[in-house]
């Protein structure tokens, strides 16, 4: 019986011992000295124009050993994966890519590094969209610079449709002329599942209302505007201009419903329209873009997405300058014209659209100035990754009919509030 | 007293764990309520009970709250009707029962995290099991709300059914079969003896039942988690799915502890209530 115990014991302590040894290392080994780690999401398409990229950078740099490192393809997974490794300091990674809502947050936290000097704001504000510049910056510092942009559009069939809608009484009206002819099409797809896309969603439909992401420091969610905005999602939803799936609908099943030609209108990022017009689609050549219906009728504004490139704030100052390098390389023009040839991604360089190579090589992108012109972040505030919880749930109560659009709203800013730490 | 003492010392390291891992950290999570605590971004400090008056008002967890205490009740009396209705089966004489009784236990055996996504293909709306066998219009069972959290009442049952049988086949097995026996001499049917006899006797075996499930139940997670996450529009967020957001994928350490706390006493509560109504039946035995 005492053997037994004494074992008992003996293996209780080797494993305490263990685990305290495994804690008490070293967070993470230290990247070596000559090393710079590039972590991004994954891009698609042929590697072979990025690899090019990248080679040139290491024959200019000879000294510095470029390793990639691949996120998973899931914003929510990566961030989780930048909570983490940041927050315990790791410097496995120097140069790292940060959706557009995370900048405020791994700024405010000291995670990513103060680019100023190399990137002072108003030089990114002169060369960058005004959105995208506004994206990266916080307290008149940089933190990032933008790679590649998205914005939310207006898809609509020319073939069903006389026009674009400018309102969202014409977008009904004419959704319900085309479906009178033809009762077996949907008439407008957005995206309404739980989850960021639909965050998007609501944001453009508020500030076509005239409504504003924040108030001060606070979030503005409680407002007429936001309530007029969610009241017209659900009743697109009530009044079947908009099919009941689109409660759990992600960019992808509506864009192929769109392309199958089941749909009239559809609500959805830049990426659609390529798809839409390749060889094999059901509505080639019948498909336009538009910015997003407003309440008066003015264009409306798309959410701005897409991926900035920052720098960890752990990366030694020797290797800061490679960083830099990398960094300003891969934002440059040439980049940017590369992505949006061989990768079909906006560039958030405002001379890019318009070079010659670029308005001939990818006229569905150099159209688009206009409408990223008029993009809108989502609110800046480092609260943001915790909000968007609170937003999601919400919005998606409001749509699905769960509750009344303005207490949902109201339960949303109770909670955005605390969260922010407004005085109660 | 030396052997008082000496007994006080014997009982000392069982006092000292259970204080070490239960009591610190419960002490440490209730502390931890009473702050504002935002690691990320180091904001820590003192807030009284502001979290608490916060949390009385927040109807996301009274929500929470009522789905959690509809998801124990309704899972839990149907695993006892259930559990009930396999252990009288298995407690039957016939070929082949000690497989059957190793069989049954299959579900429970499952983790939890693979029966979940296990039923969330079943209940998928373009491919799904249940989708296609069931009449009537297409439901999006995980998507829909009213839906999706009947969907993890069926889930749950599935999976601890067996244990709830387990439990009452023991129960059923310490009951002397010479009363039954009498009972039937005297002319009282199978219902009449299930009714009078063996239930009464099955009360305490019921009871260890209802306790051990309905106390998990109050604590759901995995099952709901990998099922729908929580959604839609949060009608399937539990207690500790409305914790475990707040604190892990918010960060707000401060208030996802008072959600916690809550949530303990919540339990503390249902479990003073099982043990009064326990207890009297042990008391002439």
């Amino acid at each position: 019986m005492r053997t037994t115990l004494q074992r008992w014991l003996g293996l209780v302590v080797a494993t305490g011992a263990l685990g305290w040894s495994a804690c008490s290392r070293p967070a993470s080994a230290p990247n070596q000295p000559g090393r710079l780690v590039l972590v991004h999401q994954p891009l698609w398409g042929n590697p072979a124009p990025f690899e090019a990229l990248l080679e040139q950078f290491r024959r200019d740099n000879p000294e510095v050993e470029l390793r990639t490192q691949l996120l998973p393809n899931d914003s929510d997974v990566s961030h989780q994966f930048f909570l983490t490794s940041l927050e315990g300091g790791s410097a496995d990674f120097d140069v790292l890519v940060a959706d557009v809502v995370w900048v405020p947050e791994f700024a405010r936290a000291g995670w990513i590094a103060d680019l100023s000097s190399e990137f002072p704001p108003t030089a990114l504000a002169a060369e960058f969209l005004p959105a995208a510049a506004d994206a990266v910056t916080l307290e008149g510092k940089t933190w990032a610079v933008p790679w590649y942009l998205d914005v939310g559009l207006l898809y609509y069939r020319t073939d069903l449709v006389p026009r674009a809608p400018r309102t969202w009484a014409e977008l009904e009206a004419f959704a319900r002329a085309a479906r009178t002819r033809d009762p077996s099409l949907q008439g407008y797809l957005w995206q309404g599942r739980q989850y960021e896309g639909l965050v998007c969603n609501v944001y453009e439909a508020i500030w076509g209302f005239g409504g504003q992401s924040l108030a001060g420091d606070r979030l503005a969610l409680d407002t007429p505007e936001a309530a007029a905005a969610l009241t017209l999602l659900r009743r697109l939803i009530s009044t079947g201009v908009s099919p009941p799936s689109v409660t759990s609908a992600a960019e992808e099943q509506t864009r192929l419903a769109f392309q199958n030609g089941r749909a009239i209108f559809m609500r959805n990022w830049p990426y659609a329209l390529g798809e839409a017009q390749q060889e094999g689609s059901a509505i080639r050549g019948k498909v336009a873009i538009s910015p997003l219906p407003t309440q008066h009728g003015e264009p409306g504004f798309g959410a701005l997405g897409g991926w900035q490139l920052a720098i960890n704030a752990r990366t030694p100052a020797e290797r800061r300058p490679a960083a830099i390098r990398l960094v300003r390389l891969l934002t440059s023009l040439e980049a940017n014209r590369l992505f949006a040839l061989e990768y079909g991604r906006n560039p958030p360089r405002r001379a890019a659209y318009l070079d010659p190579a670029l308005i001939a090589g990818a006229p569905e992108i150099a159209q688009l100035l206009p409408l990223l012109e008029r993009a809108r972040p989502r609110p800046l505030t480092p609260y943001y990754g915790m909000l968007s919880d609170i937003l999601q749930s919400e919005f998606s109560a409001a749509i699905s009919g769960v509750r009344p659009p303005a207490q949902a709203l109201q339960r949303a800013q109770a909670q955005a509030d605390r969260l922010m730490g407004a005085p109660r | 007293m030396t052997e008082r003492r000496q007994g006080l010392l014997f009982v000392a390291p069982a006092v000292a764990v259970l204080a070490g891992v239960a009591l610190y950290p419960i002490l440490g999570t209730i502390w931890l309520s009473l702050h504002r605590s935002i690691l990320v971004f180091h904001e820590h400090r003192f807030v009284g009970f502001d979290n608490w008056a916060t949390l009385f008002e927040d109807a996301r967890f009274w929500s929470a709250l009522v789905t959690t205490l509809y998801f124990s009740a309704v899972a839990v009396s149907a695993e006892l009707a259930l559990g009930l209705l396999f252990a009288l089966l298995l407690h039957g004489v016939f070929r082949g029962r000690g497989l059957l009784r190793a069989a049954v236990l299959v579900p429970w055996a499952i983790p939890t995290v693979v029966s979940a996504r296990l039923w969330g293909w079943l209940f998928n709306p373009d491919h799904g099991l249940v989708a296609r066998m069931l009449p009537g219009d297409e439901v999006n069972w995980l998507g829909t709300p009213g839906y999706a959290l009947h969907a993890a009442i069926v889930v749950d049952v599935w999976k601890t059914t067996p244990f709830v049988a387990l439990i009452l086949l023991a129960g059923l097995q310490a009951i002397p079969v010479e009363l039954g026996r009498a009972a039937a001499l005297d002319g009282a049917g199978p219902l009449r003896i299930l009714w009078s006899i063996t239930l009464p006797l099955l009360r305490p075996a019921l009871a260890v039942a209802a306790v051990f499930r309905g106390l998990d139940a109050m604590r759901v997670f995995d099952a709901v988690y990998v099922l729908t996450g929580g959604g839609p529009a949060n009608t399937t967020e539990t207690l500790s799915i409305y914790a475990y957001k707040t604190l892990m994928r918010s960060g707000d350490f401060g208030y996802g502890s008072t959600i916690a706390v809550a949530t303990f006493v919540c339990v503390s509560v249902l479990a003073a209530i099982y043990l009064w109504l326990v207890v009297p039946t042990q008391e002439p035995a």
